[in-house]
């Protein structure tokens, strides 16, 4: 052995402090934006559990790390020792799904089960519990899977998100499906108009976006219409040589797990920035995917995508901070910046590869522009679809949904107002309430003894959607069996409306219905009351929307759901908003006059009419809106 | 001039040609692996996968073929630890991978600390270091003990989650001079003080010198529950230890 020298030796210390020194100040910098327990595979090395550790989709995995290094991550961290990695082991329960079975085994979870019985389940989020697409129904065997996580307390029994339900019993049977949640295509099938100038145009070999030239084409130019609902999202694929529409699709907005109405998505996203526009854009990119699989085209060909929505919605996907939409006086940043003189106008454009969406690179995005406040590009698309204009007479629209807006004009003045209505008709608050998919209860009357009622594709009944509901109060206030103040006949505290499966309204349901209703019913009223118009004035009354295009008109004005305008000049127009941004698309000169019609339109702001309270509570009957408008 | 084809590692040139961008430190890096034994790139290939049982056993193997301590120290260790930080720098790998580099790293020492004891060279001094009871945060803390092994200290660490007694029977065994608490949580912060005061009970407390750290730790905080010293960061941490020593 040879010794070492002491000085020769202190010179390697040196040189390595100085090396280490160097790593740890980097580490601090570091620090400051990525979690150093975050490995660079992003699986989490830490001893403590952690709000953002996920469980890892392979087998055996380390914990995975969905911390967005934005964030401090250190409020994440717990400072209990996480659960010991799971063992498996299997037990002699079987798993069932349709028409598989496959032995039970602990720590594995229902996604795990699903794989192996090859039962397709929707995820978009690795199944790490915050996509929330993969809801499963468990019919039977709850008590073999353990409680429900923290990803899952927006579910109720019988329903559990596949990657998050883990076997605890293996011995005990357990049977799931996933959920069948096709939601309706609400448009009505509207011919190409037989002129169209869209933005986007072919000339020769060479696709030109205005005076842009794009592309070389490739055999289509395609465009995509879209309606970004904060319930349902609806898209057409539309050819732009044609004006034909190749195909509409529907699906229920994924950003759902951060809240039912747009309020609760202000403040998710104030809290977890970035989350809800990836959740809507990995949809529409997924969606757009499927047609190119579908129609054998390439994504390149898709040269613009129109999106009508609210407010909120439409600028969470443009990226746009919406927190001042959320609190008074609730106008949005473009909207600020458009009064402030910074813009001409509220509509947006920007290309698809910032907004992320996989079309081709240059494309654009276009968000229509908003009237004001919430009042947003859904209804200027609707506007778009009805052709109003100033012109028009003693004409009300209404789109319902989770935020109703409405528009009346008369005598040459357009006024707006939106009504925060909640998802109250649209399945959220009430215990058996559902959106419009299969299996919900749309249709109800009284028989005398009990209900007859019919479902959306006559599948078994899950829920009562939001026509089912309308109908349900009013029957129940036709035959005196509620109040106008929603109080059941003979003390009953809930009404059983399907006995077999438990499906009922409670007094706390119908409450929160009244509430919903109000507000419909505080929007329309002040609305109209401002342009001095009376219900049975209304010459035309559109309603368009989600579930509106379903509701018994007369069920509505009954229960003081719609003004009393008489039925036959109601014209239910479905989801107008696509069919405007699909005008949009196609029409160059419509695009230019909704950016300037919608700032005509007067806006009126419900919380500070100083009777709105007043308003509020009367609307909170079950009963019709008066005929004069006081 | 060497090229990258003289290294006779395959891992190391591939770690060089992937992650080393800039010139000077390719050169550099090049030239020095380029002369160095294959045995030694080995060593230094192991460190920078983070492989401790390899380098425990290739650093064992090439001082019982009687190649000098120096010579690991240059081309092995330090030099594999020259790769790490580049890669670190520039964000290729993160600090859990880096600490496992550092185990690497302590595993080669090892071998080294009693040679360096025959030659007479004797530890800047020994210290004992844990997170406190109740906490499980322990980042900061393995900084620390990389920044002090690497400047000569004999670090014993107690890992997380450490009892008084753990602490009080660790400075025993070891004969420690120096004891290091770190918490990361306001609510484990108090088990600091605790073990003071457990090394007051046991009669203890003037054979140690006892520094403190971790994020909601502050100077006054330090100085009200009767630590000696308290360190910042890592870097501190070590010109702390230092102070105390010479106290």
């Amino acid at each position: 052995m040879v010794p070492i020298d002491p000085g020769e030796y202190q010179k390697r210390l040196d040189k390595l402090t100085s090396m280490l020194g160097d790593i740890v100040q980097h580490a601090d910098t570091q620090a400051q934006s990525r979690c150093p327990y975050k490995n660079r595979h992003g699986e989490c090395t830490a001893q403590f559990g952690c709000r953002n550790q996920r469980k890892n989709p392979q087998a055996g995995g380390a914990l995975l790390c969905v911390g967005d290094d934005q964030l401090d991550y250190r409020s994440a961290w717990e400072s209990e020792k996480r659960p010991t990695p799971p063992t498996d082991a299997q037990g002699s329960g079987q798993l069932r799904c349709g028409d598989g079975a496959h032995p039970s085994t602990r720590h594995s979870t229902l996604f795990d089960a699903s794989d192996a019985l090859s039962v397709a389940v929707p995820t978009s989020c690795y199944r790490s519990g915050s996509c929330h697409e993969c809801i499963v129904e468990v019919k039977q065997g709850m008590e073999a899977l353990n409680g429900r996580t923290r990803d899952e307390l927006f579910l109720s029994d019988p329903y559990r998100l596949a990657c998050q339900a883990e076997i605890v019993d293996p011995d005990i049977d357990v049977e799931f499906a996933p959920l069948n949640r096709t939601p309706r295509i609400l448009t009505l099938s509207t011919p190409p108009p037989n002129a169209i100038d869209p933005l986007v145009a072919r000339r020769g070999d060479r696709v030109f976006y205005g005076e842009e030239e794009v592309d070389t084409y490739r055999g289509h130019v395609l465009g995509i219409a879209i309606d970004l609902g904060t319930t349902t999202v609806a898209m057409e694929l539309i050819d732009l040589e044609t004006g034909q529409s190749m195909e509409v699709a529907s699906f229920e907005n994924p950003q759902r797990f951060g809240g039912s109405d747009v309020m609760y998505r202000i403040s998710y996203d104030g809290a977890h920035p970035r989350e809800l526009r990836q959740a809507i854009v990995r949809a529409i990119n997924r969606q757009i995917a499927q047609w190119c699989t579908t129609f054998n085209v390439h994504r390149h060909c898709i040269y613009e995508l129109v999106v009508a929505g609210n407010s909120t919605m439409r600028d969470i996907l443009f990226r746009y901070d919406v927190q001042c939409i959320g609190q008074k006086p609730y106008k949005s940043q473009v909207e600020l910046e458009f009064l402030d003189g910074q813009r001409p106008h509220t509509a947006l454009c920007e290309k698809t590869r910032r907004l992320g969406v996989r079309a081709h690179p240059k494309a654009r995005v276009y968000g229509l522009p908003l009237v004001a406040s919430h009042v947003g590009a859904d209804v200027a698309a609707d506007l778009c679809t009805t052709q109003l204009d100033e012109q028009a007479d003693a004409v009300l629209l209404i789109d319902v949904g989770t935020n109703t807006e409405v528009v009346a004009i008369h005598n040459g003045r357009m006024v707006a107002a939106s009504s925060p209505a909640g998802p109250a008709f649209e399945g959220g608050a009430v215990t058996y309430g559902m959106p419009g998919y299969e299996g919900a209860i749309e249709r109800l009357r009284w028989n005398g003894s009990g209900w007859d009622y019919s479902t959306i594709g006559n599948q078994p009944a899950q829920g009562i959607c939001g026509s089912g509901l309308i109908d349900l109060l009013a029957e129940l206030r036709r035959h005196e069996l509620m109040s106008p103040k929603g109080v059941f006949s003979d003390r009953q505290r809930a009404i059983s409306v399907v006995p077999e499966t438990g499906i009922s309204l409670s007094r706390l349901d119908a409450s929160n219905l009244a509430q919903a209703k109000a507000a419909n019913y505080c929007g329309q009223y002040i609305v109209l009351r401002a342009l001095g118009l009376a219900p049975a004035q209304v010459k035309k009354l559109y309603l368009a929307g989600g579930f509106a295009h379903y509701v018994d008109a007369q069920a509505a004005i009954d229960i003081g759901f719609l003004a009393p305008v008489p039925v036959e000049r109601i014209e239910k127009i479905g989801n107008a908003s696509l069919g405007g941004a699909r005008d949009v698309l196609l029409s160059q000169q419509k695009r230019r006059q909704l950016e300037q019609l919608v700032q005509q339109i007067e806006h009126v702001e419900l919380e500070t009419t100083p009777d709105f309270f007043e308003l509020f509570v009367d609307g909170c009957q079950f009963k019709p809106m008066p005929s004069t408008l006081i | 001039m060497a090229e990258l084809g003289d290294i006779a590692n395959e891992f190391i040139r591939d770690e060089i040609d992937e992650f080393l961008e800039r010139e000077d430190e390719r050169t550099r890096n090049i030239e020095h692996f380029a002369q160095a034994r294959p045995l030694m790139q080995d060593i230094a290939a192991a460190l920078i996968d983070g492989a401790h049982e390899e380098v425990d056993a290739l650093t064992r193997s090439a001082l019982d073929e009687g190649i000098e301590a120096l010579e690991i120290m240059d081309d092995g260790l330090i030099a594999g630890m020259g790769i790490v930080g580049i890669k670190f720098r520039e964000n290729f790998i993160f600090v859990p991978e880096v600490l496992s580099c550092a185990r690497a790293m302590k595993a080669g020492m090892a071998h080294i600390e009693p040679i360096l004891s025959d030659s007479g060279i004797e530890p800047i001094g020994t210290v004992v270091m844990g997170t406190v009871k109740g906490d499980l945060h322990d980042i900061g803390k393995n900084l620390c003990i990389m920044m002090l092994r690497g400047a000569g200290f004999v670090v014993h660490d107690l890992g997380v989650d450490t009892s008084e007694d753990e602490f009080i029977a660790a400075i025993e065994e070891h004969g420690a001079t120096l004891l290091g608490m770190s918490a990361l949580l306001t609510t484990t912060m108090p088990n600091m003080g605790k073990t003071i005061e457990a090394f007051i009970d046991e009669d203890l407390r003037d054979d140690v010198k006892i520094m403190v750290g971790g994020a909601p730790v502050t100077p006054e905080f330090a100085e009200d529950m009767g630590a000696d010293g308290y360190g910042k960061d890592a870097l501190a941490c070590v010109e702390l230890a230092k102070q105390l020593l010479s106290e």
